[in-house]
């Protein structure tokens, strides 16, 4: 035997059942809404911390710094420097960087000045490096001029001819920038004399922060940081050097631990989802145990009521998870929030993959605790269940 | 009495036949026999009143007869077919086709409209939506109901509940109706007006009508009055109107 059931009929069932205990349904999407958020959140700092410190296959940038420093307040080296690292096999340029935080500790909002020199950095402007506004002459006319990241001058709400001050430099804006690299969208560029001059501890003309150097090839970056360090070992101010993404990485390694145990928080809320939604269901299943015998007397077959118990968690799940996914990239959209420590960046990711991600554990979540309930409750005998109370 | 019984028109082939039918629970170490070894035919078109004292089977034989319930021994054939034989799903199918169930206690879905409640069995009938609403429209309208479709069962006295119940049953015009005490939980004259109501189908629409009670009042309208007690027939009368 073969029949043909009302799906459009059976879906308007499903959404009786949901919509008319809005208390119930309210409160379980409420809920969901909530973890979701908060795992979409965690995972969007997972995938800030991926992207600021795991080495890619085309990572070519390597990071100087003063040996036995963790702050850009304290890593000081001779600009000569320079000479020396361009004339070492496979260096392609290397780029003397002043930098200056207005706070070296972990903050949602500092601002990093790159202090560099402007004809060779406009030359060899960061990997992906697109000017959005302003101009590259107004950069190069005045001294106290910045090319601003997007997501700084976003979050600053700057705009070109602003002027701006943060840790006692103060700079007008001449442009602002798009850029692949994270370091550089969370960071001002102003030329390097102004920020050496600009320097309130101590600080003379001749200093940097570090050098940031491109090398040939990705392959010979372990090699080309060896060869700098061995250079200065036995200057007064030796230098470690790291490819950029391990030099973020311990640079903002508390930050990375944190962010690390935060992911279990993401977890957990997961967890909260399907205990939400799996309460939610086997409470409802529970309060319909008669309700499904008189279903079943009616002819619904036990795996026609499993699905509908599985399609409410499916709508539970979609739409709770899309109001708190959508919540939290919103959120991260509009705040464009960066964790930043010791100078290093750690962007808070606010790729809509991520909205989707939890969108899509939320629905899998949502059908999984349906089916159980669903499938205990159209089991059990009519006759016993029809007398159920 | 224990031999076969056979109700209504005397020539016509039984529509219900029940052979040896047996239904055993299990408690524990003991075993509880509420139907034992009963042979019984029913013809098609009879409406037959199952009477006993609690506990005699009359509810078990019901609900094997819906088909919601499946015997320990014996064959139950209804219109031909061997229920026993029947897997889950072509049981369900076939209660979905031929079983009108009318419950003591009406057991309407709360949430549900008395038209979505109506509604609800021809969902598994793959009908247009509207056909569905013809048939809803004209069930609700052979029971009364016209006006109170958009009512909740919470909004219904209890008449009125069990008559959505009759046209839930009735909506997918099945060949047999079967009531649970359908007026057990009515005042006098609800009880009667649901009578007078399942009454008219058996006569109009021909349906067989079974029905379990204790009330001698409902008895007295089926052509036929089945006596059982510890799971046994002890005695069948017939009524002719």
């Amino acid at each position: 035997m073969t029949r043909r059931v009302s799906v459009t009929g059976l879906l308007a069932l499903v959404l009786r059942r949901l919509s008319r205990r809005p208390l119930r349904t309210g409160l379980t999407l409420g809920g969901i809404a909530l973890a979701m958020f908060l795992y979409t959140m965690v995972d969007a700092m997972r995938a800030g911390v991926r992207e600021a410190t795991e080495a890619g296959p085309d990572d070519r940038t390597l990071v100087v710094y003063r040996e036995n420093r963790w702050c850009p307040f304290t890593s000081r080296l001779p600009q000569w420097y320079l000479d020396r690292i361009e004339g070492i096999d496979g260096v392609v340029s290397a780029t003397p960087m002043a930098i200056r935080v207005s706070n070296c500790r972990a903050s949602l909002d500092v601002v990093t000045f790159r202090g560099v020199p402007v004809e060779s950095f406009l030359a060899n402007p960061p990997t992906g490096f697109t000017l959005l506004a302003g101009e590259t002459t107004a950069f190069r006319g005045r001294g106290d001029a910045a090319l601003v990241g997007e997501p700084l001058a976003a979050r600053r709400g700057l705009r070109v001819g602003d002027r701006f001050e943060a840790a006692g430099i103060s700079v007008v804006v001449a442009g602002i920038f798009a850029s692949d690299e994270p370091q550089d969208r969370n960071a001002a560029y102003v030329p390097l004399a102004f920020l050496q001059e600009s320097a309130t501890r101590g600080s003379t003309g001749g200093e940097v922060t570090q050098f940031n150097v491109v090398v040939d090839s990705s392959d010979r970056l372990e090699a080309v940081a060896a060869e700098i360090d061995r250079l200065f070992e036995h200057e007064v101010h030796p230098t470690s050097t790291r490819p950029e993404r391990a030099f973020v990485a311990r640079a903002a390694r508390d930050i990375v631990a944190l962010v690390g145990f935060a992911s279990l928080l993401g977890w957990a809320a997961l967890g909260a989802v399907f205990g939400l939604v799996a309460n939610a269901m086997v409470l409802a299943m529970q309060d319909r145990v008669r309700d499904h015998a008189v279903m079943r007397t009616l002819g619904f077959t036990g795996g026609v009521l499993t699905l509908l118990a599985a399609a409410e968690g499916l709508l539970l799940g979609l739409v709770g998870g899309a109001l708190g996914a959508s919540a939290a990239w919103m959120v991260l959209t509009v705040g464009r929030f960066s964790l930043t420590v010791e100078g290093a960046n750690l962007e808070l990711a606010s790729d809509p993959a991520i909205a989707l991600t939890g969108i899509g554990i939320a629905i899998a979540v949502g059908v999984v605790a349906g089916l159980v309930p669903g499938l205990q409750s159209a089991r059990g005998e009519i006759v016993a269940n029809l007398r159920t109370t | 009495m224990n031999g076969t019984t056979s109700t209504g028109e005397d020539n016509a082939t039984p529509l219900i036949e029940c052979r040896d039918l047996t239904r055993e629970f299990r408690r524990g170490e003991q075993v509880i026999r509420p139907l034992d070894g009963l042979d019984l035919e029913l013809a098609a078109g009879s409406f037959v009143a199952l009477m006993g004292p609690s506990g005699s089977g009359k509810s078990t034989l019901l609900n094997l007869i819906a088909g919601i319930d499946r015997p320990t021994r014996g064959t139950l054939r209804i219109g031909g077919r061997d229920l026993g034989r029947l897997s889950g799903r072509d049981l369900a199918d076939w209660r979905s086709r031929q079983i009108g169930y009318i419950f003591q206690l009406y057991n309407l879905v709360p949430v549900l409209t008395a038209y979505e409640n109506v509604e609800l069995p021809l969902l598994l009938h793959g009908l247009s939506r509207g056909e569905r609403h013809r048939r809803v429209s004209e069930a609700l309208a052979r029971v009364g109901l016209v006006d109170r479709h958009r009512h909740f069962p919470r909004q219904l006295s209890g008449g009125q509940e069990q008559r959505v119940a009759i046209a839930r049953a009735i909506v997918t015009d099945p060949a047999i109706l079967l009531a649970d005490e359908p007026t057990g939980d009515l005042d006098h004259d609800s009880a009667a007006a649901v009578m007078d109501l399942l009454t008219s189908l058996h006569r109009e629409l021909g349906k067989t009508l079974v029905v379990v009670t204790h009330d001698p009042a409902v008895a007295e309208r089926a052509q036929r009055t089945l006596h059982l007690e510890k799971g046994r027939l002890v005695a069948a009368a017939e009524i002719t109107r």
